[in-house]
């Protein structure tokens, strides 16, 4: 199958592959995996004060498509706030990169892997809340 | 899947297949349908044959692997039920995904390193762990593709497993190939 050009390019030269510190209570991690395909997906968002995303990395293994899917998405929600990054859809990347239906799935990967660690994330905030009420 | 591979080749709907009968039924089917035997048929007759012969050889490659035989056992107990496999499929746990991920990210660790040891020897701890999951396959199908609704969720998850084992394999075997070259 022929990958589009811009799959190509976050394949050849992927966006924000890494790792951030999960223990970290600013840090949302996300993992996700598809049982169709065997691929999984490694998301994560430092996120600052004022909700935004200051920071995001991704480690995938996976197809090319999976990979320039996670790329993508690391590079569109950095500085953007939690709330605009939980609003991108699968179809956006899905058009960006210009995937055949058959990689459609990818992209549900990259949107569930954003939703994964944002959940993450927004449950270590309460936590924290709940634990400075504790110590009050 | 429209056609019951298990039916095609006449043989039950059980994860335990017996491979050499299921062999024999395939070789004996294929052998009647061959081209050969209908060069005097109608060319509808002809066309039947043909489609029929690619019906068999395709269940026979589903009922030989593992993976596609379970697969197929799970959309035969379905049943209009999707809902309760794609829940089991769907939500691998994260502890699974987790050690997933971290048994990719030692795999590739050992191909960077060209440790053709190393790669060999996490296929084999996979490839342990595949075995696991067939033979909790096997006893999950027992009673062929009447399995309970109850149970469904489960099986479709070990289903799910041995997808993830399948594709780190053959990502073995591609190292394997690369290393060797």
């Amino acid at each position: 199958m022929a990958y589009s050009t811009k799959v190509i390019e976050h394949y050849e030269n992927p966006r924000n592959v890494g790792t951030l510190d999960k223990s970290d209570d600013s840090v949302g991690t996300g993992l996700v995996g598809a049982p169709a395909c065997g691929d999984v997906m490694r998301l994560q968002i430092k996120v600052n004060e004022q909700g935004v995303i200051e920071d995001a990395k991704f480690k995938t293994f996976g197809c090319g498509s999976a990979i320039a899917s996670s790329s993508l998405a690391t590079e569109w929600i950095k500085g953007k706030t939690v709330d605009e990054a939980e609003a991108i859809k699968n179809s956006q990347i899905v058009e960006e990169l210009n995937l055949p239906p058959v990689k459609i799935h990818c992209s549900v990967l990259a949107e569930d892997a954003i939703k994964s660690a944002i959940a993450d994330y927004r449950k270590k905030q309460v936590r924290r809340a709940g634990s400075t009420k504790h110590a009050k | 899947m429209s056609v019951d591979p298990f039916a095609t080749l006449g043989i039950g709907p059980v994860f335990d297949v017996d491979m050499a009968a299921a062999e024999k039924v395939h070789r004996e089917l294929s052998r009647a349908l061959h081209p050969d035997r209908y060069i005097g048929a109608s060319p509808s007759e002809r066309r039947a044959a043909l489609t029929k012969a690619v019906e068999v050889n395709e269940a026979w490659r589903i009922v030989r692997d593992p993976l596609r035989r379970a697969d197929a056992l799970l959309g035969l107990a379905d049943l209009g039920d999707a809902s309760a496999i794609e829940e089991g499929a769907l939500k691998a746990d994260p502890e699974f995904l987790m050690d997933m991920l971290e048994q990719r990210e030692a795999l590739s660790e050992a191909k960077a390193a060209r440790d053709l040891e190393a790669v060999r020897r996490l296929a084999v701890g996979i490839d342990a762990r595949a075995r696991g999951v067939e033979a909790a396959l096997s006893k999950g199908f027992e009673s062929g593709s009447a399995v309970s609704r109850a149970d469904l969720p489960g099986l479709a998850r070990k289903v799910g497993e041995l997808k993830f084992y399948r594709r780190f394999l053959d990502e073995v075997s591609a190292i394997e190939d690369e290393l060797a070259a």
